[in-house]
């Protein structure tokens, strides 16, 4: 017996607008739905958690605070992460890169923290950072640009010597960059110039202004410039690039730097923000990770980027705070954000195809 | 045969007369959703025989063939296999048939060997792989036909012929009696479409029989025993006859109105020359693809090169237009060197260049007719948009563009109004005043309106003064345009006539290679 009607996936001619909206909001209910069904499965009060969480990432003053503080790392990661994927280029190591942005940042301020002044010392950490970043990702985008090498496998292999680059960097003993007479093992704070202070009573630093300035600078790149005209270029027709006499080897190596900058400059911002120092705590974190999450819902918008970053971080913030306020497990949080990605990118499918159903023929003889 | 269209017998004899039947189909009818792609077509094939179906894009070749291995079912009509009826619900029931298709994008997974790719699919393997036993008895079928490959090669180290042996040795290996190659050339570079005619021949001697699936006149004269013609869905013709073929009757068959569009030609003495293309010649991994072509094109002249595609039209184009180095030789546009200097030097030396796709390289889908306006232009470090909108809005009323605004995605363009956006940017200049057009098939897919206006349009340039090199395979079109025919053959130029003299006969066989053949 067969089903009287079948299911068939039509290719639309056209995505109508309000999908483009329509589709990252509905990923992030049924993601929230999916997490319901594992907390009622493990006895937990799905109204309750939500609402905790709700609370403490978005409509507690404190929590709101340190939603947009964490979120300064996550969109200059997105940003970083939608760079390069608006050419297809997938840069998945912007958590590498991020990382080396932390190393040349902490470097910067501890080497010349003592003897420049703050307005030039922030800057320096900042720049010296994104070209640490960028240095990372230097070879992968050259054997990209000239060879073809798959920029995935190279940029997430490098994300792990640079997670090992780190911990060499504080648990070697007398590190230039350990902090020293302590004995467990932990970053040597750079010096006050090089760092900010935090907005207020809060955990927020300028720096979130910085990164949203960014994201909307690169809104305006993308859309008005020549570079970004030929990034479209490239990344709709590879031979309409040719026929034009756009050098794509050029453009790749462009991008992919930019892109390394970014998240160098997302590592950065930890320096002189939150962290004042190289911390193996952040091989723990996964913002690099977290903003190919937040440009894939924004589609690699820079100025949507903004918003999803910032709702990502609010998850965070309230995930983590669940464990200590109830007890439920931090990792609710993680599987949420597992889950949103899973279900945008499943949802790419509703906005390329129509779902329709077909009632079966009669089979001919 | 109740065919009330054309029928044309030619030749001295009927190339196997005597063989039976293999295959036929009667009456047969396939409707898809607004096409009705096949009209009550009857076709058939003997033993030992090629029998071509020769039509445009969308005649329903493809359609006819797909009913033929089983891969559609008509809506009505039957088939006859050696005088039985059959009914053919899947490909495989058409192999149970002895009937396979070779399709014109081949179905073989890369990362296994020859022999795997050929037993793949065969009901009666052993759960194990006796690899020795496999490769041999592919070997041995290969052979047999003259189709040298090696089965433990990894299909995808293979050149695109090799594959497509081996997609005719896995036709072969499991039994089939009839082949129907989809447009098998397509893909092909000519020494290996050669290669390929030894093949066919190979196996009709055989006692196979082989439905070639073409819209190429000229290997269609070269293979076919047997040619049948359709258009719009429906039968226009039947030609027999091996090399005598009249390639204008054939073409008249193919494209359904007498080939006399108005010839227009240059009605004022040309001018300067403003392409100069001197020994030109190009390589590609050691294969020959341009050999030693030299040639001129005049202002206001309109120069056709004529050939059968895959013979070096698109690399001509390509390394004129900059995009490719060549091997040897210079070519000048304006009295100025432009040989090795890129695209963007040869459009500041008034270039214009129409490349063959459409969609892809000469536009970007996604991107709004202004901003592809914009791709072979001057762009200044802010993209200035604005002050290029009103003469995009200009053009787009002059070239009757049917767009709703500058806006408009290239990619929701009909075909038609994407070749005028093309025309439209390269005629109006960009980075210099138009002094040389390079267009590639540029009404190949359009409907007759369209392509009249299109020609209107290089006529039009023309009459401007500009100098145009037209390449096509469409000879209907170069004959009546072209000034000057050049023919390109295996990336030579093995015939050179002027527009008026031009004898259709005698260019299509150079296109086929014929006057060269008898010349060496």
């Amino acid at each position: 017996m067969r089903a009287p009607f079948r299911i068939v996936f039509e290719q639309r001619s056209e995505t109508p607008k309000y999908l483009s909206a329509f589709v990252p909001l509905v990923s992030v209910l049924a993601a929230l739905l999916a997490g319901a069904i594992f907390l009622m499965a493990t006895g937990y009060s799905v109204g309750e958690t939500y609402s905790n969480m709700l609370q403490d990432g978005f409509l507690s003053s404190r929590g709101l605070t340190d939603t947009l503080g964490l979120s300064t790392v996550l969109i200059c990661m997105g940003i970083g992460a939608a760079f390069a994927f608006q050419m297809n280029l997938y840069n998945i190591g912007g958590e590498g890169q991020g990382y080396l942005g932390m190393i040349g940042g902490a470097w910067a301020g501890l080497a010349l923290g003592p003897h420049l002044p703050s307005v030039i010392m922030i800057p320096t950490v900042l720049l010296i950072g994104a070209a640490f970043g960028a240095v990372w990702i230097f070879v992968p985008a050259f054997v990209r640009a000239r060879l073809g090498t798959s920029e995935i496998v190279t940029t997430l292999l490098l994300t792990y010597i640079a997670a090992s680059l780190v911990n060499h960097f504080i648990y070697t003993p007398n590190s230039y960059f350990r902090a020293p007479d302590v004995t467990f093992p932990m970053g040597r704070t750079v010096p006050d110039s090089a760092k900010l202070t935090a907005l207020g009573d809060t955990r927020m630093y300028p720096t979130f202004f910085i990164v949203v300035a960014l994201a909307l600078f690169l809104f305006w790149i993308v859309k008005r410039t020549e570079f970004g005209y030929r990034i479209q270029v490239i990344a709709d027709s590879p031979r309409a690039a040719h026929y034009a006499g756009i050098n794509a080897r050029r453009t790749t190596m462009q991008v992919m730097l930019i892109s390394g900058a970014l998240a160098g400059l997302g590592g950065a911002t930890l320096i002189v923000g939150e962290f004042g120092k190289l911390d193996p705590g952040i091989t723990m974190l996964g913002y690099g990770y977290a903003g190919i999450v937040i440009a894939a819902l924004a589609r690699n918008n820079f100025a949507a980027i903004i918003v999803s970053g910032i709702l990502f971080s609010g998850l965070r913030v309230g995930g983590d705070k669940l464990q200590i306020t109830t007890s439920t497990p931090i990792h609710i949080g993680v599987m949420l954000q597992g889950a949103i990605l899973l279900f945008a990118l499943g949802g790419e499918a509703f906005r390329r195809y129509k779902i329709r159903t077909v009632r079966m023929q009669a089979v001919a003889q | 045969m109740t065919n009330t269209s054309h029928e044309v017998v030619k030749g001295p004899h009927h190339s196997g007369d005597a063989a039976p039947i293999a295959l036929s189909a009667h009456s047969i009818t396939k409707r898809f959703p607004g096409v009705l792609a096949n009209d009550s077509v009857d076709f058939d094939v003997r033993a030992g025989e090629v029998h071509t179906l020769l039509g445009e894009n969308g005649a329903g070749k493809s359609t006819l063939a797909a009913m033929l291995c089983g891969l559609y079912q008509p809506d009505s009509g039957y088939l006859l296999r050696n005088g039985q009826q059959i009914s053919l619900s899947s490909p495989r029931a058409g192999l149970q048939h002895g009937i396979a298709m070779v399709h014109q994008h081949f179905r073989l997974v890369d990362r296994f060997t020859v022999a795997e790719n050929v037993v793949l699919g065969s009901r009666n393997l052993s759960f194990t792989l006796n690899r020795k036993t496999i490769d041999e008895k592919v070997a041995a079928v290969a052979e047999s036909y003259g189709l040298p490959i090696d089965p433990g090669a990894i299909v995808g180290d293979l050149s695109v012929g090799q594959r497509q042996r081996v997609e005719i040795v896995k036709a072969l290996y499991q039994g089939a009696e009839i082949l129907l190659l989809d447009e098998p050339t397509a893909v092909l570079v000519p020494a290996e479409v050669e290669k390929l005619f030894e093949n066919v021949h190979a196996m009709t001697a055989a006692g196979k029989s082989i439905v070639f699936i073409s819209h190429k006149l000229g290997e269609v004269v070269e293979i076919s025993d047997r040619v049948t013609v359709l258009r719009g869905g429906k039968v226009t013709g039947h030609v027999s006859g091996r090399g005598s073929t009249d390639t204008k009757e054939l073409a008249r068959l193919m494209v359904g109105r007498d080939i006399n569009l108005s010839t227009q030609r240059a009605s004022h003495p040309t001018g300067h020359e403003v392409l100069q293309i001197r020994e030109l010649s190009l390589q590609t991994e050691g294969v020959d693809i341009l050999s030693n072509i030299s040639f001129n094109v005049h202002e206001g002249e309109m120069v056709g090169i004529a050939g059968v595609a895959g013979n070096g039209q698109r690399e001509l184009a390509d390394t004129i237009a900059g995009l490719i180095s060549p091997t040897a030789g210079t070519i000048s546009i304006g009295g100025a060197m432009a040989t090795d200097r890129g695209p963007i030097a040869a459009r500041e030396l008034g270039l214009a260049y129409v490349p063959e796709d459409r969609l892809g390289m000469g536009l970007v889908p996604s991107m709004s007719i202004l901003d592809n306006l914009l791709l072979t232009r001057d762009r200044h470090i802010v993209v200035d948009r604005a002050s290029v909108r009103p003469e995009a809005t200009r053009l787009i009323d002059q070239f009757e563009i049917k767009a709703n605004d500058a806006d408009h995605v290239a990619r929701k363009l009909s075909g038609g109004n994407a070749q005028k956006v093309l025309l439209a940017r390269e005629l109006s200049g960009g980075r210099a005043a138009t002094k040389l057009l390079v267009v590639c098939s540029p009404t190949r897919g359009l409907d007759v309106g369209a392509i009249e206006t299109v020609r209107r349009l290089l006529d039009d340039a023309r009459s401007a003064g500009q100098a145009i090199l037209l390449i096509s395979e469409d000879l209907d079109e170069i004959m009546s345009l072209a000034d000057r025919i050049l023919v390109l053959y295996r990336g030579a130029i093995v015939h050179e006539t002027s527009g008026e003299a031009a004898q259709l006969a005698t260019v299509g066989a150079a296109m086929a290679g014929l006057s060269t053949e008898g010349a060496a």
